[in-house]
């Protein structure tokens, strides 16, 4: 008894020790069992029939001739020679001890019935081999997984701030009926929604300077986001526009993250937040997710660590010509601070080159929104951002469709975004003054888009302009005419852009 | 006191062991059962298949006795009914049985944890 209790005692400890190999092994063996099994029985079926086979040919072949010459088989071990008659009748088994008689024809139809069932067989241990094959294959992985050994990878991506996660508005779908389609929409929201509560998850890698910009982002983001549900009701002409930069964009890469434009928003996301970066994504049009292959030994299996960025947005815009451009963003502060390597792909587009404005194309460039010092393309120029960041800007979108709607009302001063135009030349940080003016600006006054050429004195001949006017004929030159009234006319009233620069220019 | 225990942990083994071969034995009529299922199945579809003209025999010993075609598929039918029947009454047998040998098990386990801490204690003692 005391050897019972010892084999016991024994038996479980081994077993313990080496449980789950052991266990491995044991289940790979069923498999393997029930395979070889599967494999026998198919044979098995597959001779039967094949019998079947040759008895269907005996079959057709039997009622040619009344009667055969054959050797009779005569008990075990001898044969005689007979005939063999009634050829076309036979008894045929039908099972269970049921006999019937039947003619050949009818027996090959009831052959054919019966191979019909094995048939049948025969697929379903087909299927049943190659399910417990997939078993044992997976249960070999599974083997090699947690063994270490193999190509496989842990990728863990760690969530470190939960509170981060919504901040601010979550990011809604335009209304259907204006975008055809609807369907991308729904499914890009949530992704963002879920990129976006990435993006922010990290933020605990990050020093609290940045994520302090970080969170100022966010909440110019949601200004922006509200003026462009404001803009979008009252907008149509913007709807174009984003519509051909949303085509655009789709055509890029076709898959749901590129239906950004949308949404209207701008197309960068909120900045990154990484603590590792790989500097290649910047040929992905809109990579908004990098892996970071941060290898850490020691799990039992190397892992990877993975954290969402936005920040390698190509944007696409349509200049108009049928051409595109793109760029690449990259919100410097804080991928510095953390990256690994520096990102290959950088705004290609030095600020004072972009000032040059030779064709077109050349006013997108101009077009930037400065987020933290950096310089943003716009991915659409008719759309505006929010007016504090833009040096040249304000010929947002709505601006445009405004400038519609109140073309005929009254003039108004061409804020600042003419001016800047005609100021371009004096570089970025013109901005800076610009942007302290431009909320006051916002709603009232339309921007106007193109090239403005400045003449030299304050043509203080040109009517005044205080009064609304009825349509005005040309935009530069109401352009003209707004510059002159605006000196005198608007300090008390606002600080426009304009006048921003011109007092800086003095 | 622990040789006690190990005499009723004995008594438990055979018990269940043996419950563990009607078990088996159960299991096995019944896969017999469907096979028959199976068969007369094809037999009541190949019945389907003849006509009035073809004679049908059945074998009852050594002899083909003449049947009539109808008859005989009745008869397979009413056949297949009892064979369904018997198998429904497998199962349930089967049931209580695993349930029976499920409780045995779990007894079988509790005795043999007593019994291990019954030995190991004089042992200890012992050693």
């Amino acid at each position: 008894m005391a050897s019972v209790h010892d084999q016991m005692a024994a038996a479980g400890k081994v077993k313990r020790s080496k449980d789950l190999p052991q266990g491995v092994e044991r289940l790979k063996e069923e498999h393997r069992k029930v395979v070889k099994d599967c494999r026998s029985q198919i044979e098995h079926w597959k001779k039967v029939e094949n019998d079947y086979e040759s008895l269907q040919e005996r079959l057709r072949t039997l009622p040619d001739k009344l009667s055969y010459d054959i050797m009779v088989p005569f008990g075990p071990l001898a044969f005689m020679p007979g005939k063999l008659v009634h050829t076309n009748e036979l008894t045929v088994l039908l099972g269970d001890n049921w006999f019937a008689k039947c003619s050949a024809k009818q027996a090959d139809a009831l052959v054919e019935h019966r191979k019909k069932h094995v048939k049948n067989t025969l697929d379903d241990l087909q299927k049943v081999m190659k399910n417990f094959q997939n078993r044992a294959d997976f249960t070999d992985d599974l083997e090699k997984l947690t063994g270490d050994t193999g190509d496989f990878v842990d990728i863990r991506e760690e969530v470190i701030n939960e509170e981060e996660v919504t901040k601010g508005k979550h990011r809604l779908a335009h209304k259907a009926n204006s975008k055809p389609k609807q369907v991308y929409l729904l499914e890009l929201e949530e992704d963002k929604e879920k990129k976006e509560g990435d993006d922010e998850r990290t933020t605990g890698v990050l020093s609290e300077e940045e994520l302090w910009a970080r969170l100022d982002e966010l909440e110019r983001q949601e200004e922006l986001q509200d003026e462009r549900y404001r803009l979008d009701s009252t907008d149509t002409n913007g709807e174009d526009t984003t519509s051909s930069s949303e085509e655009e964009k789709e055509a890029d890469g076709g898959s749901d993250v590129q239906v950004n434009g949308h949404q209207k928003e701008n197309g960068w996301l909120p900045t990154s937040i990484t603590s590792q970066m790989n500097g290649t994504n910047g040929s992905h049009p809109e990579d908004e997710e990098e892996e970071d292959c941060d290898e850490e030994a020691g799990n039992g299996l190397p892992t990877i660590y993975f954290s969402h960025t936005a920040e390698f947005k190509k944007v696409r815009i349509n200049t108009g010509k049928n051409t595109t451009l793109k760029f690449s963003e990259r919100n410097e502060q804080k991928a510095q601070a953390k990256r690994k390597k520096k990102s290959g792909k950088s705004n290609g587009h030095s600020p004072h080159e972009s000032y040059k404005i030779t064709s077109p194309a050349d006013i997108y460039r101009v077009f930037v929104d400065l987020v933290n010092g950096e310089p943003i393309p716009r991915k659409s120029i008719l759309k505006s951002r929010s007016r504090e960041n833009s040096m040249c800007s304000d010929t947002s979108e709505s601006s445009t469709a405004d400038f519609e709607e109140r073309r005929a009302a009254f003039g108004r001063s061409w804020s600042h975004d003419d001016a800047t135009h005609s100021d371009t030349s004096d570089g970025i940080t013109e901005e800076e003054s610009p942007t302290g003016t431009s909320p006051r600006t916002n709603g009232r006054f339309e921007a106007f888009t193109g090239t403005v050429i400045e003449k030299d004195p304050l043509p203080c001949s040109i009517p005044h302009l205080t009064i609304a006017p009825p349509a005005l004929p040309t935009i530069p030159e109401r352009k003209l005419e707004e510059v002159g009234p605006e000196a005198p006319q608007e300090p008390p009233k606002r600080m426009s852009k304009f006048k921003a620069t011109q007092l800086h220019q003095k | 006191m622990a040789e006690a225990i190990q005499k009723k942990l004995q008594s438990e083994l055979e018990k269940y062991q043996q419950l563990q071969k009607d078990v088996s034995k159960s299991m096995s009529a019944r896969q017999k059962l469907e096979a028959q299922l199976t068969e007369n199945n094809i037999v009541k579809e190949e019945l389907a298949l003849l006509d009035i003209q073809n004679t049908v025999y059945k074998l009852i010993g050594p002899v083909l006795v003449k049947q009539d075609l109808d008859e005989a598929k009745a008869t397979v039918s009413k056949r297949l009914e009892y064979i369904n029947g018997e198998i429904q009454r497998y199962e349930t047998l089967l049931k209580e049985m695993e349930r029976k040998s499920e409780q045995h098990r779990e007894v079988l386990s509790s005795l043999q944890h007593v019994n291990i801490f019954c030995f190991e204690m004089p042992q200890a003692a012992d050693m």
